[in-house]
């Protein structure tokens, strides 16, 4: 697994810097950010490089129902009581910085997050890919005795942050990288406190406002930062994410099916255990909404 | 009884009434007036005229934001269309088409009362003028 993972990262590190080297031959000028590689800043329960014009305001809305292992007794999970729903406002405050904030049922966290987009891929490969930055630091809503006997309010947070590389690579298809450090500041005995990740994602157009898309997060096992060695009992599950978006000039509408019961990110790289069997499954959907001011 | 006899009968006076009243009120969409287009726009060239590369972009542009009003041939029968109050003029028309490339690019762009703008939607001056051109194709 870890092999493939690298030889993947070498593969987009590689393609990127060749068409670097075809373009440096050509005279330097100006060249411009690509068009549309992004139809939202989120895709699926991950962060994309799209960050709107400045004073956007963009409402997240995040839904998932319960898992479809009970068939058409309840709706594959459609009618389940288990679920998650995440609402969060960001709004982008400069050029290519946006920052939110946001509020899920799951453990009730609230989130505080920012995103910068610090290069963007340009129409003549000057500059090859999108490298994109985002973080956020999450406070636990559970009730105390969740915490154990010795409570300090410091053990309701939790981090996330993340490196995340792109490309649009051709008019239709996008694809991202991602390298990410989650740490909770209070775990189960039995769990770790630190989680580095991989993340890849992307979609593919289909139509002009339509488009497949996917999400993969893994949650590396790493020895040496870990606390539970050699048991391993206890390592958490990648998440996979597969479905449609549909978007218009104001709204993007995916609907997917994962295995992450999760939508915070250090939730799902720290707290997945469910395997990516199909009865672990659920369907989803994430709305994101803009306003321009 | 009775009280609740003339309720009724009175309800019923109201809501028969209000039916046969719509049948002689105007439903028709009204005519947007005449666009007041600052001399700034009406003179305005379009850098980007004979531009043939961005008509593709011009089109994924109208899909994303226009078409949901002016419908696939810009004839103005989008899904959304029904909902608006002003009727749409449509894009093939020869008063449309007889406008400078300014002055749609400010209808387009800068829009006004049910048109919304679209300056923060499309930041980038080119990408507004390979809209113009692609609207101008729909003659």
């Amino acid at each position: 697994m870890k092999n493939i993972i690298l030889f993947i990262l070498l593969g987009l590190f590689v393609s990127t810097n060749l068409f670097a080297q075809d373009e440096a031959t050509e005279e330097k000028e100006k060249d411009k950010p690509v068009r549309f590689a992004w139809e939202s800043g989120v895709l699926i329960d991950q962060q994309t490089s799209h960050i709107p014009t400045v004073k956007t305001l963009k409402m997240v809305i995040q839904h998932k129902f319960g898992p479809v292992e009970n068939g058409h007794s309840d709706l594959w999970g459609i009618y389940a009581p288990a679920g998650n729903i995440r609402l969060g406002l960001n709004y982008v405050v400069a050029n290519n910085v946006e920052i939110g904030w946001g509020i899920s049922k799951r453990k009730m966290y609230n989130d505080f997050n920012a995103k910068w987009t610090i290069l963007e891929q340009t129409r003549k490969n000057q500059i090859p890919v999108f490298v994109t930055l985002y973080g956020n630091a999450a406070i636990e809503g559970s009730p105390e005795e969740d915490f154990g006997t010795e409570y300090q309010f410091s053990d309701r947070l939790s981090y996330f942050s993340q490196l995340i590389i792109g490309r649009k690579v051709t008019d239709g298809i996008s694809l991202q990288a991602g390298l990410s450090f989650s740490h909770a500041n209070s775990v189960a005995p039995e769990y770790d406190h630190d989680r580095v990740g991989l993340h890849f994602n992307g979609r593919a157009k289909v139509s002009p406002q339509g488009a497949i898309i996917f999400n993969f997060d893994a949650p590396l096992k790493i020895d040496k930062i870990s606390e539970q060695r050699p048991e391993w009992d206890n390592h958490p599950k990648p998440n996979l994410s597969f479905g449609y978006e549909v978007s218009t000039s104001t709204h993007a509408f995916q609907i997917y099916m994962g295995n992450s019961e999760g939508m915070l990110l250090q939730d799902i790289m720290m707290n997945n255990f469910n395997s990516t069997d199909f009865d672990n499954f659920a369907i989803g959907f994430t709305i994101t909404r803009l306003w321009s001011f | 009884m009775e009280k609740h006899r003339n309720f009724l009968t009175l309800l019923a006076v109201v809501f028969i009434g209000g039916l046969l009243l719509s049948f002689v009120t105007v439903q028709d969409k009204k005519k947007g007036e005449a666009w007041d287009v600052p001399e700034k726009y009406q003179k305005m060239e379009n850098p980007s005229k004979d531009d043939a590369s961005l008509m593709k972009v011009g089109k994924i542009l109208y899909i994303k934001h226009c078409r949901s009003c002016h419908g696939n041939k810009g004839e103005g029968d989008g899904p959304k269309a029904a909902s608006l109050e002003t009727a749409i003029e449509s894009f093939t028309s020869d008063k449309f088409q007889g406008q400078s490339d300014g002055v749609i690019y400010y209808q387009s762009i800068i829009g006004r009362d049910e048109m919304p703008n679209y300056e923060s939607k499309i930041p980038e001056e080119e990408d507004r003028w390979a809209l113009v051109n692609y609207l101008r194709s729909m003659k």
